[in-house]
């Protein structure tokens, strides 16, 4: 009998650790393995779905089988065996778990320690992130932008911080997080592995527009990066560049600076097609109103109350009229 | 003047009244209201959320919705509804008249319903939307409803604490002649636990809303940025109280595990004392690891390890009363009635919403999923799969004692199915969602979630609709069910020792104990004599 | 019968047993409680203290709340007497300390209105920055917990004079002792990590 029930476990054991091995190999649950830290989170996180998938059966398994087999026959008011413990068991179920925590945990810190060092020779990416759009700034270049651009390979380290509340910066392609915090500056270390555009979210509550409050990240080959700043940085000593310095970008879709935004309205071609907008202002009249009183009309589709309201405060009257001519212009 | 459980019906639930077995009717039945009102806020949650784009609210209003979601119910379902379930069953279980304090008992009842209009009068006032977590500055910045809200949960607070003075000096000081420690029921050992974590861990949470409160109400500068003020500090307090709040929360509902399972396995629950000891090791790891909440937060790497290392920890002692239990039901004499069902449909959720814990715990996949569907879920499966079940296995185990009536069986057998596949249903596909990329909080999302939030708001329907069968038991069997007798699961706790309903002194002469609760399958005599037997305690 | 009333000594054995009386163990409890509810506050202030630096504490006066201290410790000192007192069945003596204690918690406070003013006189206010913020808060709210520990020794003093007490029955004059001291050691920390520590 002893024997049986060795054996029955043993292959009961084997059935689950190949099922948990499975799960493990198989599962693919994350977005696409982006930045060296993504591969070694994505390495965890299988060992952990793997262990857990066994205990989970190991579980269930012994709770279905309680169900089917010990339900009490019928007539039986009897007393099932007082049995209240089992010392050797009780020791054997606090030290297992106990030694696979520790081994979790050990593996766990390793993989930190690896993950948030930054890579050799870094290049820093400031992130500020305000309420509803994410503004970067290369500081080696002494450029602000409203998108974030990244060459393949090359290690980064971020510098988050945020104008307002509390913000988050993840991206999951990445497999990293890191809050934005206003009066503080947060570090991250991510080195991209994979080229092409990866969404940025906002994970930390931030008011109405928290959800739409997204960006992308490019990464690509070094040379399209270069050429890339290039651009940026024509468009830095246009007069218009408030466009990007203001984060206008991070919400307004607009080809001439190259941004894909689509939480406020499109501004292309708004000297065509906004002066029937609000009786009695013309194109120019309309665009200057919406800078300076975000929430004076809302375009059909789009909601209230999202646009930083103080770009009247921000602006002097010269440079609000330069952002005006610089949108006109735009086809 | 002070009414008495001796006055007829229902209106002494009404009143003042100082009997805890009152008091515990009157948390029960007013926690389950805001359970039912943050219900239809998680349907109107879930009903944005099916498809992608804005559909009935917008991000102001959702942000609204989803904060008065999570606060009602925290604070005025699971914790009172907890709170009740103690109440109702200490003095009964321990072999006392009442409380220590009935008096305070029945003060810690009644800040309930004005704090509860105030936490819903601040939805009408330009409600809170900062979360029920409150992040400073956005909860600074707020409308006039955030203040409500705060002065609410720290009324809520006050709540807490006097009643866990109550519990703790009751058990302490009341227990009937015979009642060692050791023969305490497990209930009453997870009560134990929580009220100390309520008395210490409470104030903290409420010092951190006075500095919301005086910032928002008379411009003190604790969390104003350009002054220096650190709006991580906020984060330090709130957790430091809210993480043992969530074990405060799934303690005595692991009590109530433990006192079901061996009544309807007729076995002795097995290793008692490891569970005992394991309900206080939960509660004392618990203050330990609140930081884990912070991961992201951008807090000291290097103070990040104690906090995994903790939170990893408290595993084991989990994990101790989850292989007890199985062992409880092995070779038992298993009755499916729908509280063992309830109890069982506990384990197998409490067991996924645990094993997705130790992921959160392991910082580097934490930084992944963080604020995301991932956690969104694994919440749900602890307290909802988790203590919600837990809380209806207790109204069903315990509903003969208290009404004097027995509920129909089918029907709660109907009610538990529903609820159980409505929850999975519901809850397992948001982890799929977290992974992917999908943020929390969001009125809005990329449209590759989609297909996962169908199901989860196809699975809360079924979950809204598994309520009636609920609802219409308890309301139909308290007005014209059969009646019950003393004991009709055969318990061998002192609760069942007295009549159902008991009487106002719920015992005629205090019981003297003689031996432990679970004494199944034993030639001993019952759990307690009356004062005729020779008293041996 | 209303539930309190239903409620005797044999129902408490357990506690007799262990020697311990309820309504103590309620006060430690609740004490315990308070402890937790000001440590909130102090770390706030401590928080703040070791990032800021605090400059504006140049301002406190040492010396003055030294004083004050001191008479606050003296209160401590009358309760203990109070008590004994009571415990000897002298019920004139028990008044007359009970009397010293609200003078001595009412010169505390008066001292800390002081002490509040000239802070003010400086511009440093509750609303001036985080230091007058963190300050007047934690200070304060110990001064309304003297407050309430004034009102409820003129309550223990008039039910004292009505002959509530005997040297067999004086529980309620120890768990107004064990609240006090509560009170005074508080302000021992405050003090210390306040005015004393730079």
């Amino acid at each position: 009998m002893r024997e049986r029930t060795l054996f029955l476990s043993a292959i009961i054991a084997i059935v689950l650790i190949g099922l948990g091995f499975l799960v493990a190999g198989q599962a693919n649950l994350m977005p696409r393995e982006a930045s060296t830290r993504a591969v070694e989170v994505d390495q965890l996180f299988r060992v952990l779905l793997g262990v857990s998938t066994v205990i989970f059966f190991l579980v269930e398994g012994a709770l279905i089988y309680a169900v089917l087999r010990f339900r009490k026959k019928a007539g039986d008011e009897s007393d099932a065996p007082a049995i209240h413990g089992n010392t050797s068991l009780e020791i054997l179920w606090t030290l297992i778990p106990a030694a696979i925590v520790v081994v979790i945990g050990v593996y766990s810190f390793q993989v930190l320690g690896s993950i948030e060092t930054p890579g050799r020779g870094p290049r820093v990416v400031e992130v500020i992130a305000r309420q509803f759009s994410w503004g970067f700034r290369y500081p080696e270049e002494d450029l602000a932008t409203t998108e974030l651009h990244l060459p393949v390979g090359q290690p980064v380290v971020f510098q988050i911080t945020s104008e307002d509340v509390i913000h988050s910066f993840w991206v999951p392609a990445f497999r990293g997080k890191r809050d934005a915090t206003p009066g503080q500056v947060s570090e991250m270390a991510i080195t991209p592995t994979e080229t092409g555009v990866f969404p940025i979210r906002c994970a930390e509550l931030c008011g109405a527009g928290h959800s739409i409050m997204t960006s992308q990240v490019v990464v690509e080959s070094p040379e399209a990066f270069d050429a890339w700043l290039a651009q940026q940085q024509a468009l830095a000593s246009d007069p218009g560049q408030f466009f990007l310095t203001l984060g206008c970008g991070g919400c307004h879709t607009l080809a001439g600076a190259g941004t894909t935004a689509s939480v406020g309205p499109p501004l292309d071609g708004l000297a065509a097609r906004a002066g029937d907008r609000v009786p009695g202002l013309d194109a120019a009249g309309y665009v200057e109103q919406s800078i300076v009183d975000s929430d004076g009309f809302i375009v059909p589709g789009f909601q209230p109350g999202l646009m930083p309201k103080n770009f009247g405060e921000r602006l002097t009257p010269e440079q609000t009229q330069a952002l005006v001519a610089f949108l006109m212009a735009q086809p | 003047m002070t009414a008495t459980s001796a006055s007829p019906g229902w209106r002494r639930y009404f009143t003042w009244n100082t009997d805890h077995k009152v008091i515990g009717v009157q948390y029960i039945v007013t926690a389950f209201v805001f359970f039912m009102l943050a219900g239809i806020l998680a349907m109107l949650v879930r009903t944005e959320l099916r498809a992608p784009g804005k559909d009935i609210i917008d991000g102001a209003t959702y942000n609204q919705v989803m904060t008065n979601h999570g606060s009602l119910m925290i604070f005025l379902w699971i914790l009172p509804v907890l709170a009740g379930f103690g109440n109702y069953l200490i003095p009964l279980m321990i072999g006392a008249r009442d409380m220590a304090f009935p008096r305070l008992n029945a003060l810690s009842y009644w800040l309930i319903p004005p704090a509860g209009l105030l936490m819903l009068a601040s939805f009408f006032a330009g409600g809170a939307e900062a979360g029920w977590t409150a992040y400073v500055p956005l909860s600074i910045g707020g409308p006039p409803g955030q203040t409500l809200w705060a002065l609410s949960v720290i009324l809520l607070g006050f709540s807490n604490i006097m009643g866990a003075i109550n519990f703790l000096t009751t058990t302490i000081t009341m227990r009937a002649p015979g009642l060692s420690m050791w023969r305490l029921p497990l209930f009453v050992w997870g009560m134990l636990a929580t009220a100390i974590l309520s008395l210490t861990a409470t104030p903290v949470l409420t010092a951190g809303l006075v500095l919301v409160a005086f910032d928002r109400m008379i411009g003190t500068q604790f969390f104003a940025v350009a002054s220096g003020g650190d709006p991580i500090l906020w984060q330090n307090l709130f957790w430091f109280y809210s993480h043992p709040a969530v074990y405060i929360m799934i303690l005595p509902a692991m009590g109530i595990v433990s006192e079901v399972l061996p009544v309807f396995s007729r076995k002795p629950i097995f290793g008692y004392r490891m569970i005992a000891l394991s309900s206080m090791a939960i509660a004392v790891l618990g203050m330990t690891v609140w930081a884990h909440h912070m991961f992201t937060s951008g807090m000291d790497p290097r103070l990040r390890i104690p906090f995994m290392v903790s939170s990893m920890i408290i595993a084991v002692p989990t994990g101790v009363k989850i292989f007890s239990w199985l062992a409880t039901i092995w070779d038992g004499k298993l009755r499916f009635t729908t509280p063992m069902l309830f109890a069982l449909g506990f384990i197998s959720m409490f067991l996924i919403g645990g094993l997705t814990g130790i992921f959160l715990a392991a910082i580097p996949v934490d930084l992944h999923v963080h604020d995301t569907y991932f956690v969104v879920a694994h919440l749900h499966f602890v307290l909802f799969g988790g203590s919600v079940s837990a809380v209806y296995a207790g109204l069903y185990y315990w509903f003969p004692k208290i009404t004097g009536r027995m509920y129909d069986e089918r029907t709660g057998r109907l009610h538990f199915a529903a609820n159980f596949i409505g929850s999975n249903l519901t809850y397992l596909p948001m982890f799929a969602a977290g992974l992917m990329g999908m943020p929390r909080r969001v009125a809005d999302y990329d449209p590759e979630f989609t297909v996962y939030n169908e199901l989860a708001t196809f699975g809360s329907l079924l979950l809204a609709v598994s309520v009636l069968p609920f609802l219409y038991n308890v309301i139909l069997s308290w007005a014209r069910g059969p009646k019950a007798s003393a004991n009709p699961w055969s318990g061998k706790t002192l609760e069942w020792q007295a009549s159902s309903p008991p009487p106002p002194e719920n015992f005629e002469q205090i019981p003297t104990v003689t031996s432990d609760p679970y004494a199944y399958g034993e030639e001993a005599p019952k759990a307690a004599e009356p004062a005729a037997a020779p008293a041996t305690g | 019968m209303s539930h309190d009333a239903m409620m005797h000594a044999e129902d408490f054995r357990a506690g007799a047993a262990l020697g311990v009386d309820h309504r103590k163990v309620g006060m430690w409890l609740f004490i315990a409680s308070e402890v937790m509810f000001f440590g909130g506050l102090l770390a706030t202030y401590l928080h703040y203290k070791y990032i800021l630096g605090f400059p504006e504490a140049s301002g406190l006066n040492i010396v003055q709340v030294g004083i004050n201290t001191t008479i606050l410790l003296t209160s401590s000192l009358t309760v203990v007497l109070a008590l004994s007192s009571i415990r000897a069945g002298k019920g004139g003596q028990l008044s007359i300390f009970l009397l010293l204690t609200i003078a001595l918690g009412l010169a505390f406070l008066s001292g800390q209105v002081l002490e509040f003013s000239h802070l003010y006189g400086e511009g440093v206010t509750l609303t001036s920055s985080v230091f007058g913020s963190s300050f007047f808060t934690l200070t304060g709210f110990h001064g309304l917990h003297v407050v309430a520990g004034v009102i409820w020794a003129a309550i223990v003093l008039v039910r004292g004079l009505r002959g509530a007490f005997t040297a067999e029955r004086n529980m309620g004059v120890e768990v107004f002792g064990l609240y006090w001291h509560f009170v005074d050691i508080v302000w021992i920390m405050l003090f210390t990590l306040i005015y004393l520590i730079p």
